[in-house]
């Protein structure tokens, strides 16, 4: 079975956590492995239908989307979540739930994400129509320490992606996406250079 | 608990050369000895570069790892060898379980890494890798870092094998100190809880040296200018040893090993030539040179086996339905091997005295047997006798190599130091095994050893 683990999207409403989420997972896809996206404008949808925007509310939320990534992960899925997430206490719990855990911040300045507002719900709430909106009237609190920072504002959104990918190699959870093996070419000259050295 | 691990790696340090006889001139090793434990590390069977060091960064056996040595069986076809390179191993090295802990590594000169794969931190490839033209790092830029920092990197000597030791000695010196100087370099520059650096110009200098030095050896020559060359290099490791732990903080685990021993060698065997004796291989025509087997047509029809040449011998059986023209019964497999090991094993030197020679079945060796292992795997007179595969000598024993002057083989055990902070224990210690070394890498580093490593976290 393949080495399930979570990739955790972290970052302010229109920061790029669902388009980079969701271009990561066709990704690992052509990689083969199994993968599935938690978005949490859609677990909020279902699994967590009827939980508001307080602190409370929030926490059970992301709970949940975390309990099910744990589940998914221990069972070799790559589990992606994608979801504001603005509390670091729960963050961190689900880290420590899930163990095989990558964060991915999605740094994207507030004025650029009210700029790119794409459900307009910044417009909403900065005239006050919606209540605990974080970034404006509710706080989001920054990861001290992830795995992945994207800086959505500045980076192309391949380059995004590639980040993520490529940490995901580096933390041994993902193989390269070409088999890197010795062409014909390099299996003759190391062939050659152990029998100048007598090994063959 | 340690917050770091360095580990120096001496490929084919013997223990009694560092333990005993040079104990006294390598004042680092020594103190480390001192403030610590040390003792023998036993070996893989077969105690080869790959797969000594492959199992000694996994905790997995080479039945587990499915590799036997440098080449490896494809498939059953007579022909079809594969290289082990890095694409080969397929279980957990101890930087592949620290990456995915977030703890960065610093990997140089580990045999088995090339083509290099991702990690977090930086890792330079080894000797079995094709050139300097290649991608032997990762990341990819890390190369031009070394290179802006020691010209040409050099991953090897070009050829140990020779009676140029003038040219010989140079290279392994040049090749050294281009290393420790990347090495040092790193270790200042880049962030990691875990180092390793595996210098295998020793393994070079001892097949090429070790006739000098070695007054037992039937080469001694008395009165060399090369005889003092072993020691001095053991003083230079030693000096580079020890300014990289002036480098490395009191929070840190030290380790000193080595994938096998060396001694010195007696002569070869050459085991194609034994098989042809006693009826057990059949060439088509017989070579008028010395030749590798390889460029030799076998008469398949009336071969029951074949052997390979290197420090040991790999054995294979010619099986009905196994192998493309096979002559051995299914049913009379284990037989026909236990006659060939009991025959081996009765095995003389030129004056028919017994060199204990051993033979051993992977099934017997090994928990799991991945991969295709050879059928018997042979250690000729304890590993005083290297295997040579080349046929045309006209002789069961040889004292010309057939691929080049080398006078030293490996030993089963190598060489194991351990100082730790808050470590209590002292002095040496035994029952210590190669595959220890990966759970004692993750114990000192306070992570959990996985259930399925084969070896146990070794307690300081």
């Amino acid at each position: 079975m393949e080495r399930g683990f979570t990739v955790w999207f972290t970052g302010l409403s229109c920061s790029g956590k669902t388009t980079v989420s969701r271009q990561v997972a066709e990704e690992l896809r052509k990689r083969g492995l199994k993968v599935e996206i938690l978005d949490g404008d859609v677990v909020r949808t279902n699994l967590s239908k009827g939980l508001g925007f307080s602190k409370e509310d929030r926490d059970i939320n992301i709970k949940r989307i975390g309990f099910v990534c744990k589940l998914l992960s221990r069972n070799g899925v790559v589990a992606i979540g994608a979801a504001i997430s603005p509390y670091r206490e729960v963050r961190d719990y689900n880290r420590r739930e899930i163990g095989d855990f990558v964060e991915v911040y999605c740094k994207c300045p507030l004025e650029v994400c009210i700029e790119r507002d794409v459900k307009g719900l910044y417009k909403k709430a900065l005239a006050g129509e919606i209540p605990n909106y974080t970034g404006v009237s509710d706080p989001y609190e920054e990861p001290l320490d992830p795995e992945v920072v994207l800086e959505t504002d500045k980076e192309e959104e391949r380059e995004s992606v590639a980040k993520v990918v490529r940490k995901l190699e580096e933390l041994r959870y993902v193989q390269p996406a070409e088999a890197v093996s010795y062409s014909e070419e390099e299996e003759e000259t190391i062939k050659q250079r152990l029998t100048d050295l007598g090994y063959l | 608990m340690a917050e770091r691990v360095l580990i120096f790696g001496l490929d084919c340090a013997p223990p009694d050369l560092v333990f005993d006889r040079w104990r006294g001139d390598l004042k680092n090793l020594g103190r480390l000895m001192e403030q610590g434990i040390y003792g023998e590390l036993e070996s893989t069977i077969p105690p080869i570069t790959v797969p000594a060091w492959t199992s000694m960064m996994t905790g997995k056996s080479p039945g587990t790892l499915g590799f036997y040595g440098f080449r490896n069986r494809a498939d059953y076809s007579y022909d079809a060898m594969v290289f082990a390179n890095s694409q080969y191993v397929r279980e957990d090295t101890v930087w592949d379980i620290l990456s995915r802990k977030r703890k960065r590594s610093v990997v140089i000169g580990m045999p088995q890494t090339y083509p290099p794969k991702p990690l977090n931190g930086c890792l330079i490839t080894s000797f079995l890798t094709p050139n300097t033209t290649c991608q032997y790092t990762y990341p990819p830029e890390l190369k031009g870092e070394v290179e802006g920092l020691v010209g040409e990197y050099m991953l090897d000597v070009e050829n140990f094998r020779t009676d140029e030791k003038d040219r010989l000695l140079r290279q392994i010196y040049e090749m050294t100190e281009r290393r420790f100087k990347v090495a040092k370099h790193l270790m200042a520059a880049k962030p990691w809880d875990f180092f390793i650096v595996v210098e295998i110009g020793l393994d070079r200098i001892h097949h090429g040296f070790w006739k000098f030095f070695d007054k037992d050896h039937r080469k001694y020559q008395p009165g060399s200018k090369y005889e003092g060359v072993m020691r001095d290099y053991y003083l230079y490791l030693d000096h580079q040893v020890g300014e990289m732990l002036s480098m490395a903080g009191s929070d840190t685990a030290i380790m000193v090993v080595s994938d096998h021993g060396a001694k010195r060698m007696e002569g070869g065997i050459c085991i194609n030539e034994w098989l042809m004796d006693k009826g057990y291989l059949t060439l088509e025509e017989r070579p008028r040179e010395v030749v590798p087997l390889s460029t030799v047509k076998i008469d398949w029809d009336r071969t029951t086996a074949w052997g390979e040449g290197g420090y040991y011998c790999r054995l294979f059986l010619n099986v009905k339905g196994r192998e493309p023209r096979g002559t051995i019964e299914r049913s009379r497999y284990g037989e026909v091997r236990d006659r060939l090991k009991r025959e081996l094993e009765g095995l003389t030197d030129e004056n028919g005295n017994h060199i204990g020679t051993r033979v051993f079945k992977p099934e017997e060796i090994y928990p799991v047997v991945k991969g295709i292992a050879p059928d018997l795997i042979v250690y000729f007179g304890d590993l005083r006798w290297r295997s040579v595969g080349s046929v045309g000598i006209g002789s069961v024993h040889t004292f010309e190599n057939d691929t080049g002057p080398d006078d030293a083989n490996h030993s089963q055990h190598g060489i194991f130091i351990m100082k730790a902070p808050g470590m209590k224990a002292r002095g040496k210690s035994s029952g210590l095994h190669i595959m220890d070394v990966a759970p004692t890498v993750l114990k000192l580093l306070g992570l959990q050893v996985p259930e399925d490593m084969e070896g146990k976290a070794i307690e300081g």
